[in-house]
């Protein structure tokens, strides 16, 4: 999750998220070096004592001026277009889970196998024990197997929400009476959080996301429990 | 919680509130060495010509030419050990799961030695 005032994303737990987090400092180091251009080109013409009143064209500077951006925009738009198409690569998923919005709660289904669905709702500060993050944590959070590709069918049941969990670089809109397909692969074990990305009413801002990566047998077992439990 | 996650992050400086140095893979070589170039650019122009502000000038196209080479070819040695360590990580869990089995590459060796009795 988001430590306070963080301003940057938040460590990659896919392999999507970490070409988005390379391509991110590739074109921040870009924007760095331009802004550090313009700031030195300001500090030139506002300190120079030169003055030419006579200056009519340039060629060499025009054309300076028109191949640099296009270079420039060439190696932002090359690894940009690369991770584009990486995102939408058929990776097979082993699982499918169908995230459905509400107001103002998720509801998953794992129905691959037998008919698991249960809602998760958002816990309450006053009922959070100590160590929990107000207004983030679920009362059933959504288990996947780690280093397994995932398929997440989005839709809603009422108005527009949006499923999000920066950490795996995933985030699409649910639409009701549409079905938005995402995938993910969880890298590592742990407890990822997001929160509804679409306004959707009074409480929005209280119907967060929790995805939980386990091992495999861990996913069967909790699977299991859950069967039972319904 | 929270509390371990700032003490073991480093504060980075974020160069004109935007490059955060210190948790940008590269980027503080790429800025160092870029300082370095630069006043070496500048350095040696201003002994050869003597001029100050051409001297400036060259120092910084210093700096935006050593910043970028280093910063790219950083990024490229990354992302080669990045691919190598995927492929190692894959070829260390087929091996866990194939051993073997049939599709268990090394185990052709073994195969072609005489199994019957002499």
């Amino acid at each position: 999750m988001a430590h306070p005032s963080q301003l940057g994303f938040q460590d990659a737990a896919s392999p999507v998220m970490e070409e988005l987090l390379h391509f991110h400092d590739h074109a921040l180091m870009i924007v760095f070096l331009i802004s550090t251009f313009v700031l030195y080109i300001i500090v030139a013409m506002v300190t120079t004592n030169l003055t030419n009143k006579f200056i009519l064209d340039s060629q060499e500077i025009e054309i300076i001026w028109t191949l640099l951006p296009a270079v420039i925009l060439i190696l932002i738009a090359l690894p940009s277009l690369r991770i584009l198409y990486l995102m939408d690569e058929i990776n097979n998923p082993h699982l499918t889970i169908k995230a459905m919005g509400h107001q103002w709660y998720w509801s998953y289904e794992y129905t691959d196998y037998e008919d698991l669905g249960f809602d998760s709702y958002m816990i309450f500060t006053q009922d959070l024990t100590p160590g929990q993050f107000r207004l983030l944590e679920v009362d059933h959070r959504m288990v996947v197997p780690m280093e397994s590709p995932i398929r997440a069918l989005i839709s809603a049941e009422d108005v527009l929400h949006s499923w999000a969990v920066p950490s795996l670089g995933v985030k699409m809109d649910a639409v009701p009476g549409r079905l938005n397909q995402t995938a993910f692969i969880a890298s590592r074990p742990g407890i990822f959080y997001g929160q509804c990305s679409e306004i959707c009413g009074a409480n929005h801002s209280f119907m967060p996301i929790v995805v939980e990566a386990v091992p495999l047998v861990h996913f069967e077992n909790w699977s299991s429990l859950m069967l039972e439990d319904a | 919680m929270a509390g371990e996650d700032r003490e073991t992050q480093t504060k980075g400086l974020k160069l004109l509130g935007i490059l955060d140095v210190q948790n940008t893979p590269c980027a503080r070589e790429a800025i160092l060495h870029g300082a370095g170039g630069s006043v070496a650019a500048g350095l040696l122009y201003f002994l050869a010509t003597s001029r100050v502000k051409r001297s400036y000038d060259v120092g910084f196209a210093g700096f935006m030419v050593t910043t970028l080479g280093s910063w790219f070819y950083c990024r490229m040695n990354n992302a080669k050990l990045r691919v190598q360590q995927r492929l190692i990580q894959e070829g260390i869990k087929n091996k866990v799961a194939y051993e073997g089995t049939v599709m268990d590459p090394t185990r052709k060796g073994k195969a072609e030695a005489p199994s019957g009795p002499s």
